[in-house]
């Protein structure tokens, strides 16, 4: 860990202090030599882009010379992959991103995961910090749910400026969402939506006749199509298009942008446990994050700038329900939506 | 089933090795991951124990089972809108002198090389109802406060995929009107019925099973099919089996009752492979006999005009004008920004082929897998058909129902199936490239077996039964005999195999490794991304790669991919 524990020392002191310095030093430094022996890892991740993905496990071997056998897919996807390689007895998966705080609760009730906290905890942002207060997954990732829009047939001016605007009849047929049953952010942002303002704002909703897509990035070709005007969309995939030169724009809401928390954990019976230890590490590093930025995703170390067009963490105002509201809160959504929308 | 087959003296023979080998091979490829499936299908998830309440949790609501009839209506209706789309520029191409044939051949080739989802992907630009241009076409051609096309409908969900399915139908019945010769329709001529009647009466009929075929496999694919509802049904607010399929494998995840819910889609292709057999039961079909027999192109007047322009228009929206919007899109700086000459760039063929990661490499995996497929499910379903047509064992239809099988399985369902029969020891293919060409063999059998049967069906077996009469026995028959005859139905069965199998996605989302992934992923993950300019860069890639390998195809056999006979 060389790279990283010169460039920790000098950029934040202060933390290394607070967990000891020697010996998160050399307890990371046993960590390298163990994971250098094994060698390799793979990930199945749900989290970036497949080429923010690969970026990452990329970085990753270039600092420490161990493979990365990137597995990128949706959430879905990769757990039901883990979940047939635990039935069928096959260690596949060392480390396991989904962008489904669900998928944990489950695999963590079910003694799948192994318990670890990185030493490199207390450096990132605090609101990203003990997520599971038993240490067995920790956010690596994160995003936001708040509104886009086509910004050549919508003004700023004239863009929603909170949520309920999008029960305005004004925006009738114009509006673009995802579908909670097959994008845990769409499904994260409902449920914070029926918490704020209760069911009651998607029977609105219904009356302006929105358009569903199946994952929130289904608003960016909406959008971008001109198909639709304004939407429920991700700050990352909305700015890395319109980055491009896409007509797209976003604006944080007032009441407050859906913060969506993706976490990683080390699967149980890994066969690269040292590794997995290092690559969680790593998640919570200078050189990661700045990866994340480049791929339009939250950085989760503070010290390292957000993307162009975003704002950091600390100057949105974020909402967000809990790991239980979520876990129990989905599939009712879900049901409530279908009943609602009819799909 | 043939009825014509007149099973001779069941002596030894060492073909029997042969037909025994692809049996084994036929029962462990199609019937161990099936065997997996239906037992999970009643298997308790908590205790592993016998039950049936996945039947209950997958029929047991309104919802779940109005998604199974919308599947059933779609692939109804996909399959007839691909039939009337497919038969009359068949039987135009094969049989008549409209202008312009080979040309009407290349178009319908781009089509079928183009994935449904690329196509998709092109029609809701076309027809979304704000945006789409041909909505705006209209609008602006009419001064109409809005254009009267909405592909996030149900008609729409059918049009889009009848649109890239019937190039199957097309294929088949071509291939079988090429074979008919020329004095059926003569004597029909001089008994006095005109063109029409005799293309009715005497020319399609003797097509039936090709041209049932072809439906059967539209009707399948239709109910199969993932991205295209997934793009058109749930924004038009309707689900169809796979969509709902999809939310069985949400969290929590409910593999069993997955498969319970698919298993009533077994039950529909045993009901199509009993019509199919039941209509041309009755019928002789044998039409390529050892003699031979003239073909001319029939005369179709002034009418020759209206058959091309029919074709054109068939055209137009499957190629022409998808075409021009992927395009726009792959030399797009930002394709929101539309058609304008300081938006072009090679960028995005530039990023795709060079700097992403695996891209190029997923195009590489997809082709060699597919060829590797299509080889194998080749052999195999001739082997199999063989067998049935010729009634070479007691109950050999079980084995060609166990062929067409796998295609109405929708793949993420048939991943599970596939996983649990390949990934764990002793075979401990996960992760590995074997794993992925298994399961697109065994996923396009179909294709192979509808096709090398039909053509097996037209060929009279005396020339067979001359090479044994002569002493030879059934290996030299298959082999200068059957073999020389039907091997251009044989490569065509090949590149029909070959070239969905480099596109298949929902088995291989769940059975790809690190080092295997396939092009049609990697498609998907971009249009869930949202990066529509390098998904139709990467499509364009794949098209354009197709080619040439079409076209070797073409020169080694000397003849075309669409099975066209030069008259023997």
């Amino acid at each position: 860990m060389r790279r990283l524990a010169r460039r920790t020392v000098a950029t934040s002191l202060a933390a290394l202090l607070a967990v000891g310095p020697l010996s998160a030093r050399a307890d990371v430094k046993a960590l390298e030599e163990a994971a250098k022996k094994e060698g390799e890892l793979t990930w199945y991740v749900a989290h970036y882009t497949s080429e923010g993905a690969e970026e990452l496990g990329a970085t990753f071997t270039k600092l420490y010379g161990i493979k990365v056998n990137v597995v990128r897919t949706t959430a879905q996807v990769a757990y039901q992959r883990l979940t047939q390689d635990i039935k069928n007895g096959q260690a596949n998966c060392d480390v396991f991103s989904s962008t489904d705080i669900g998928h944990y609760v489950q695999l963590k009730a079910q003694g799948k995961l192994e318990k670890y906290t990185p030493e490199n905890t207390p450096k990132i942002a605090k609101a990203f910090q003990n997520l599971d207060p038993d240490g067995y997954f920790h956010t690596t990732s994160g995003g936001f749910v708040l509104i886009s829009y086509n910004s050549t047939k919508v003004k700023p001016e004239d863009a929603p400026k909170k949520w309920t605007d999008l029960l305005d009849p004004k925006w009738k047929g114009k509006i673009s969402t995802g579908h909670p049953a097959f994008s845990g952010y769409v499904g994260t942002w409902v449920l914070t939506m029926k918490k704020l303002y209760g069911w009651d704002f998607f029977e609105k909703l219904e009356k302006n006749k929105p358009q569903i897509g199946r994952s929130i990035n289904d608003t960016v070709t909406a959008l971008n199509a001109g198909e639709r005007q304004v939407a429920a969309g991700a700050d990352g995939s909305t700015m890395f298009s319109a980055g491009r030169g896409n007509p797209l724009a976003i604006s944080y809401p007032e009441d407050g942008a859906v913060l969506i928390i993706a976490p990683s954990a080390i699967v149980k019976g890994t066969k690269h446990p040292n590794a997995a230890k290092l690559y969680m590490e790593y998640l919570y590093s200078i050189e990661a994050s700045e990866v994340d930025v480049k791929h339009f995703t939250m950085p989760m170390r503070p010290e390292v700038k957000v993307g162009t067009g975003l704002k950091p963490i600390d100057q949105i105002k974020e909402v967000h329900p809990t790991i239980a509201e979520i876990d129990k809160g989905i599939p009712e959504v879900i049901e409530q939506w279908r009943d609602t929308f009819g799909n | 089933m043939a009825t014509n087959a007149r099973p001779l003296k069941r002596g030894w023979d060492p073909t029997w090795l042969l037909w025994g080998a692809i049996i084994a091979v036929l029962l462990f490829l199609v019937v161990s991951p099936f065997i997996e499936l239906i037992l999970s299908s009643f298997r308790s998830p908590k205790d592993g124990g016998f039950t049936f309440a996945n039947y209950a949790a997958a029929y047991g609501r309104e919802r779940y089972v109005q998604a199974l009839i919308n599947s059933l209506q779609l692939g109804a209706a996909a399959a007839v809108l691909a039939g009337i789309f497919a038969i009359p520029l068949a039987w135009a191409v094969s049989r008549t002198n409209m202008p312009g044939r080979g040309f009407v051949r290349m178009v319908v080739l781009a089509t079928f090389i183009t994935p449904p989802y690329t196509g998709a992907v092109a029609w809701i630009l076309l027809a979304g109802p704000n945006a789409g241009w041909l909505n705006k076409a209209f609008v602006f051609l009419t001064g109409a406060e809005a254009g009267p096309f909405n592909i996030y409908s149900f008609p729409g969900l059918v049009f889009v995929i009848a649109l890239y399915s019937f190039p199957y139908i097309f294929i088949f019945t071509s291939a079988a009107l090429e074979l008919v010769s020329s004095e059926m329709e003569d004597a029909a001529n001089i008994l006095g019925a005109g063109t029409w009647r005799t293309m009715r009466r005497v020319t399609l009929p003797l097509a039936l099973p090709a041209i049932l075929g072809g439906l059967i496999i539209c009707f399948l694919e239709a109910i199969a099919l993932f991205a295209s509802p997934a793009m058109i049904a749930i924004p038009a607010r309707f689900n169809v089996v796979t969509t709902q399929l999809f939310q069985f494998f949400a969290n929590p995840v409910r593999v069993e009752v997955a498969a319970a819910y698919a298993m009533p889609l077994l039950g529909v292709t045993v009901m199509l492979v009993l019509v199919q057999r039941l209509i041309t039961n009755r019928k002789g079909f044998v039409a390529l006999t050892g003699k031979g027999g003239e073909r001319r192109p029939i005369d179709l007047g002034r009418g020759r005009w209206l058959m091309f322009g029919y074709a054109m228009l068939v055209a137009s929206m499957s190629v022409f004008l998808p075409y021009i919007f992927l395009m726009q899109a792959a030399f797009a700086k930002a394709w929101g920004r539309g058609f304008s000459l300081d938006n072009f760039s090679f960028k995005n063929f530039h990023f795709i082929l060079f700097e992403h990661a695996t891209a190029a490499h997923s195009v590489f995996n997809a082709l060699l897998f597919g060829a590797a497929a299509a080889t194998a499910a080749v052999i195999i379903t001739f082997g199999v058909s063989y067998i049935v047509t010729r009634r070479l064992i007691p109950y050999a239809e079980v084995l060609g129902f166990l062929c067409v099988a796998p295609f109405v399985i929708p793949g993420v369902v048939l991943a599970i199936g596939f996983y649990a029969a390949y990934a764990p020891p002793p075979l401990a293919l996960y992760g590995t490239a074997m794993i992925l060409i298994l399961a697109f063999t065994t996923r396009f059998l179909p294709i192979g077996y509808v096709n090398s049967s039909a053509a097996l069906r037209s060929l009279n077996p005396e020339m067979e039964e001359a090479v044994r009469v002569l002493g030879g026995n059934r290996f030299t028959a298959l082999k200068r005999v059957v073999a020389p005859l039907l091997k251009r139905n044989l490569l065509g069965a090949w590149l029909l195999i070959f070239i969905p199998a480099t596109r298949e996605l929902s088995s291989a989302i769940f059975l790809y490794g690190p080092n295997t992934k396939v092009v049609s992923v990697m498609i998907f993950d971009m249009s869930e991304e949202g990066n529509f300019e390098y998904l139709a860069a990467l499509a364009l890639i794949l098209q354009a790669l197709t080619l040439p390998m079409l076209w070797i195809g073409q020169r080694a056999m000397g003849r075309d991919f669409m099975l066209r006979r030069t008259a023997t």
